[in-house]
């Protein structure tokens, strides 16, 4: 089939919200977006839709769309799908393609993306284009409930500034999503640090998001300072959950083997799915 | 007869549960998103909510969470009719304090006998 690959920006964001739905429609996990939210994902995570491609057949018909995003020389592809109906007729290779060349265009010296477990055709689709698994990262919820850990500490709650100069000094990876810029771009990052009787110490930012009605908690990152991880973890998020005993919860791209897991498990969260990080180092 | 709410973003699926649920002689109600959901649910009381987790605006755990909040709809029984694998639909369930679940495609019997099931857990 001859591919047309067109800039993204010659869509309206409600056109290309609606394409990406309908490449979703059959995913393993299912999560649309209604144009507001793809506008703020736009903005959250830097993407830039003059990089970002939509592919069409010789008609102008629209078979699928990716996004790129650029940062510090890395760059991000996101986004990435084709319709049901199109599938197997190259346009995802074309799209990757096209987003491999925007990115060397851009001057990025690697680019990253994350795929869901178990999509093979995409993953494969990846490693065809020379992209390396890095590492696994879980999707976790928590639905409100009764905090039954004894609680102890001195919190200190943190506002933007606050809560963005700790997320500085986080010593790991973190990947696109929650990575400092990507909660620099919304005004709803906030955390909190905590003392123990024992000094031991650590910090959790997080994303508190007003919705027209009610909040939610998301982009979670924890990172003990000083002592048991464990502990700090389970004081941390029992402060937060008591302070916010009505918002549900949604933490992405918590590392697989990160040390506060057990304190995320203790508190009831449970894992949705899992990603992949991939990269791919630029020639 | 029951009032019946489903919240939902894929018109094919709402035509489908529409047909099932006024063949049982409930009244049928619709929304696509979650806020226009949840002020259905506010305004008609429904005695049932079927809800889709994957919804444009809000997913439907935080909608869920937003619905059981109102002393209102606290008790409003809530089935999730989902395409999301079925382990985790089920953890979903339980954490959220659900009425049950479907996992798509689930069958026209297996609709009715849910929703009979609840109906009727919540009547008697």
């Amino acid at each position: 089939m001859t591919l047309e690959i067109i800039p993204a920006d010659a869509f309206t964001i409600q056109e290309l919200t609606d394409l990406y739905n309908q490449t979703r429609v059959d995913y393993l996990v299912p999560m649309p977006m209604n144009a507001d939210r793809l506008n703020e994902y736009v903005k959250d995570f830097d993407v830039d839709l003059h990089q970002s491609c939509v592919a069409c057949d010789t008609n102008g018909q629209v078979l699928g769309l990716s996004m790129l995003g650029f940062r510090h020389q890395t760059a991000w592809i996101t986004r990435l799908g084709v319709l049901p109906a199109a599938r197997r007729t190259g346009a995802g290779s074309a799209l990757m393609n096209s987003m491999l060349a925007n990115a060397e265009k851009l001057g990025a010296k690697e680019t990253h993306l994350e795929v869901i477990r178990n999509n093979e055709p995409a993953y494969k689709l990846f490693l065809k284009n020379g992209f390396v698994e890095k590492d696994t990262y879980l999707v976790m919820r928590h639905a409100p409930r009764p905090i039954t850990a004894s609680m102890h500490g001195e919190v200190t709650w943190l506002n933007f500034d606050e809560a963005l100069e700790k997320l500085a000094s986080y010593p790991h990876h973190l990947t696109w999503i929650n990575a400092c810029e990507s909660m620099h771009n919304s005004p709803n990052t906030e955390g909190l640090h905590i003392r123990l009787p024992n000094g031991d110490s650590g910090w959790l930012v997080y994303r508190n998001t007003k919705f027209t009605l009610r909040s939610t908690l998301s982009h979670l990152i924890m990172h003990t300072e000083q002592g048991d991880a464990g502990e700090v973890g389970i004081q941390l998020l029992s402060h937060l959950h008591t302070h916010y005993p009505h918002h549900d919860t949604y933490a992405e791209n918590i590392h697989e083997k990160d040390r506060h897991l057990p304190a995320f498990q203790s508190l009831g969260y449970f894992t949705n799915f899992s990603r992949v990080e991939m990269r791919h180092q630029q020639k | 007869m029951a009032k019946i709410l489903y919240i939902e973003d894929i018109q094919d699926n709402i035509t489908l549960v529409e047909k099932i649920v006024k063949s049982r002689g409930h009244e049928f109600l619709f929304a696509r998103n979650a806020e226009t959901g949840l002020e259905l649910a506010f305004t008609s009381q429904p005695d049932l909510i079927l809800l889709d987790l994957g919804l444009p605006d809000a997913d439907g755990q935080t909608l869920s969470v937003w619905l059981k909040g109102n002393p209102l709809l606290a008790s409003t029984p809530i089935i999730v009719l989902t395409a999301w694998p079925e382990e985790v639909v089920r953890q979903t369930v339980s954490a959220y304090n659900l009425n049950g679940y479907l996992c798509k495609p689930f069958s026209l019997m297996d609709l009715v006998n849910m929703i009979d099931s609840v109906l009727g857990a919540q009547s008697s």
